[in-house]
């Protein structure tokens, strides 16, 4: 199975990324960037399944909270970065 | 005289919530003895103590934004105290050197900074009751101005500044303004969405009802959304290190709050701090302003009547809050507050850190007896401190 892994430029962003999305019936839950992901250091991010990703990225867009960067990674633990875009 | 044999003091009586507010909801008292026990670092860690410290400044920065008007909790910075945030604005947008225009009623923590950043500090000295004189006053100086940095609120009269006009000028000639909340938030509207400010302090631990150690910095939405903004602050800052994030870089985030906010931050505080907040909340500011207003009014009427009492009463409800100052002719403010803590009164005398208001209003040699109502004060608490002056007046 396929997550993403919204990368936050924050602790606080990760937190509203949370809220926006589940206030919008997107399931989302935040953790601590595993380490390989965390390109600019300790950061927080926030996983959501594959079949909302484009919506989400949307609904942040519009909320100007856009992503640091956006992973999708595998239950193996692989893992590599999407490219993505609100429009 | 051994302390056993002192008298009992007459009154349990605290009329010194402008410095601090002891009486708190017990709300604030339960949050923080859960955080103790409960709360690690935030944005540090992912195991259920730090999440939930996490949750819990995340809360509490909702309950600020709530509060003080801002459109997002990232706005919401967390300080030690007031001076803390006023000196991290202050560093952030007044450029070292610069002309900046101040009332004649600053505190300290306003003046200080400035006067060590070399600045040129114009002050607007106008009278007591007089929102329309200075309201022309600043009118008058702004254009002047490279940055202005004024209080909401007097810490030693208690009248109201027309920050809003203050600030329509402001937004009008584009010159930065610092707002320093210290003795409105709480008792009075704060709204950076009303004001626009480019940054508005305050302390946690006097309107807002939380603990020592806490204090807001509000920073404008602008600052959230435009990165060449951010990055501007991010050159003036007044403190540096770790915040959790972007921790590879050697410079610190242009993320808000983080930019402002390295080190670990006082969970527990803030914890009890949103506490004190929601309480505000849920009574409502107008509300405690008009409990405070009563009492002032009713204990400045009453003080007046005794001899060689000087109030600095006047103006309208609309100018004062539950902040005044008195003065007791022949008798120095030292020994008037000393004589009314030993009958269990508490007030606070002197300066109060605020010489320049003392200049403006020509009480800087005398200083003066403060009295400063919460939402907890009550009118036999009024009551005490009227009967005990009248007796250190006439000299019993």
């Amino acid at each position: 199975m396929k997550y993403y892994y919204i990368v936050c430029r924050s602790v606080t962003y990760a937190q509203k990324t949370v809220k926006t999305l589940e206030t919008s019936g997107i399931s989302a839950v935040m953790y601590r960037t595993p380490k390989a992901m965390a390109l600019e250091g300790c950061s927080y991010c926030v996983k959501i399944t594959e079949a909302r990703l484009t919506e989400a990225i949307k609904l942040l867009s519009s909320k100007s909270l856009q992503p640091l960067r956006v992973f999708a990674r595998f239950d193996d633990g692989s893992f590599y970065e999407e490219t993505v875009t609100a429009g | 005289m051994n302390e056993s044999k002192q008298k009992k003091p007459k009154y349990s009586v605290y009329l010194d919530s402008a410095a601090t507010s002891l009486v708190r909801p017990t709300e604030v008292h339960s949050a923080v003895r859960h955080a103790l026990k409960q709360a690690a670092s935030t944005g540090r860690s992912q195991h259920k103590w730090a999440s939930f410290a996490q949750e819990t400044v995340f809360s509490a920065r909702e309950a600020a934004a709530e509060l003080l008007g801002a459109a997002s909790p990232e706005q919401i910075v967390f300080t030690h105290n007031a001076t803390h945030g006023l000196n991290a604005a202050i560093n952030a947008i007044v450029p070292r050197g610069a002309r900046v225009l101040v009332s004649g009623y600053e505190h300290n923590s306003v003046v200080r900074p400035l006067y060590a950043r070399g600045c040129d500090i114009m002050f607007v000295r106008a009278r007591l009751y007089e929102p329309e004189l200075c309201e022309f006053m600043f009118g008058d100086a702004v254009c002047k101005a490279q940055a202005v940095v004024v209080n909401h609120v007097s810490n030693v009269f208690g009248y109201r500044l027309p920050v809003e006009k203050i600030s329509k000028m402001c937004r009008e000639k584009n010159i930065p303004l610092i707002i320093d909340a210290s003795q409105s938030a709480g008792s009075v509207e704060v709204s950076m969405e009303a004001l626009g400010a480019d940054f508005i302090a305050m302390p946690g631990h006097k309107g807002l009802l939380g603990p020592q150690g806490t204090g807001v910095l509000v920073v404008n939405e602008k600052y959230a959304r435009d990165a060449t903004l951010a990055t501007r602050l991010k050159e003036n800052l007044l403190l540096f290190g770790g915040t959790g994030s972007m921790s590879q870089s050697r410079e610190m985030p242009d993320t808000l709050p983080d930019m402002f906010e390295p080190g670990t931050l006082n969970v527990h505080g803030i914890a009890g701090l949103a506490a004190g907040i929601n309480y505000v909340r849920s009574v409502g500011t107008k509300n405690i302003l008009a409990h405070e207003l009563k009492l002032l009014r009713y204990t400045e009427r009453r003080l007046a009547e005794i001899h060689g009492v000087e109030t600095f009463s006047g103006g309208f409800d609309s100018d004062r809050t539950g902040v005044s100052s008195f003065t007791l002719a022949g008798h120095d403010c030292e020994d008037v507050a000393a004589q009314l803590a030993a009958s269990g009164i508490a007030v606070r005398s002197g300066l109060h850190c605020a010489p320049v208001a003392h200049e403006t209003v020509g009480t800087i040699d005398t200083g003066t007896v403060r009295v400063s109502f919460s939402p907890f004060s009550r009118k036999k608490d009024a009551d005490a401190l009227i009967s005990e002056v009248r007796i250190i007046a006439e000299g019993k």
